[in-house]
């Protein structure tokens, strides 16, 4: 059954238009760039209709694709000071442990574990910069497997790449994102120095 | 620091590795012995669960007082227009 041929745009837009543009809004602050992500999501999707075919809710295919729009976003502006962060002193994974394996970078104490809505809205905004900040092929991954939800493989196929290589980018993807968000702030000061 | 088998970058790559495959029992086992004493990997493992649930969050329907809470009429009609006239 071919369920989006039989969409009418107009209701769709009114359906998940305000959802799409509260998220969009909720991370890239600006009502503008928001404005942009939803429609470019939008077309994008009828663009691709016939790939989706019904596994996931309309909603969560949208979403899908909005989240990727975001991280184009996010990565097609300037470096920012993630970028700098992140290509400084973080280019290998070894940077992190001494020779006999221990940590050297010590993993901070978050403390947040976001709940309220404020505390989410500020774990997103620094969350989507630093995604963006990672190399591609970690990025790629990590979107892949963590918001849309891949197996890994899927994800191999999808990279043209073997298990243990996704393994591999997909756990320095996931080192780079949190040593990026630990440096914009999620970490007391006196933490995490090398030692 | 090193506990048992595994050293603490051993166990950061397990820990990943176990987010996207299910790992032999004895290496779970090994994983879950670190993680009591090294507080430090427990910390890791903690902040990799934290990005998956932030990946997946869904706050669309979550209101902040300065956040819009609907697509502004005009750009919902522009949006619908270019829709149609999509070839």
């Amino acid at each position: 059954m071919d369920v989006v041929s039989t969409i009418n745009t107009d209701t769709w837009v009114d359906q998940h238009g305000d959802a799409l543009f509260r998220f969009a809004f909720f991370r890239t602050r600006d009502h503008v760039i928001a404005e942009d992500l939803v429609q470019e999501t939008f077309l994008a999707a009828l663009q691709s209709k016939e790939r989706f075919k019904g596994q996931s809710s309309e909603k969560t295919w949208l979403f899908s694709i909005l989240k990727h729009k975001i991280i184009d976003h996010f990565r097609k502006n300037k470096p920012d000071r993630f970028r700098n962060q992140i290509s400084q002193d973080d280019h290998s994974t070894k940077t992190y442990f001494n020779s006999t394996g221990g940590w050297r970078i010590h993993p901070g104490d978050w403390r947040t574990d976001p709940g309220k809505a404020q505390e989410i809205k500020e774990f997103l905004d620094h969350f989507y910069r630093c995604l963006a900040a990672l190399p591609k092929r970690n990025a790629d991954a990590f979107v892949y497997r963590e918001i849309d939800g891949l197996n890994t493989e899927e994800i191999c196929k999808l990279l043209g790449i073997t298990a243990t290589n996704c393994w591999v980018i997909l756990y320095r993807a996931r080192m780079l994102l949190r040593r990026c968000l630990e440096l914009a702030g999620f970490n007391p000061p006196n933490e995490g120095l090398p030692k | 620091m090193k506990h048992w088998m595994f050293s603490c970058e051993e166990v950061s790559q397990k820990v990943s590795q176990s987010m996207d495959v299910r790992l032999p029992f004895h290496h779970r086992m090994a994983i879950r012995t670190h993680l009591l004493m090294c507080r430090y990997c427990a910390r890791f493992r903690r902040q990799l669960n934290l990005l998956r649930k932030m990946s997946r969050h869904d706050d669309s329907g979550i209101l902040t007082p300065d956040s819009p809470s609907q697509l502004p009429q005009e750009s919902r009609e522009r949006i619908k227009k270019s829709l149609r006239n999509l070839p």
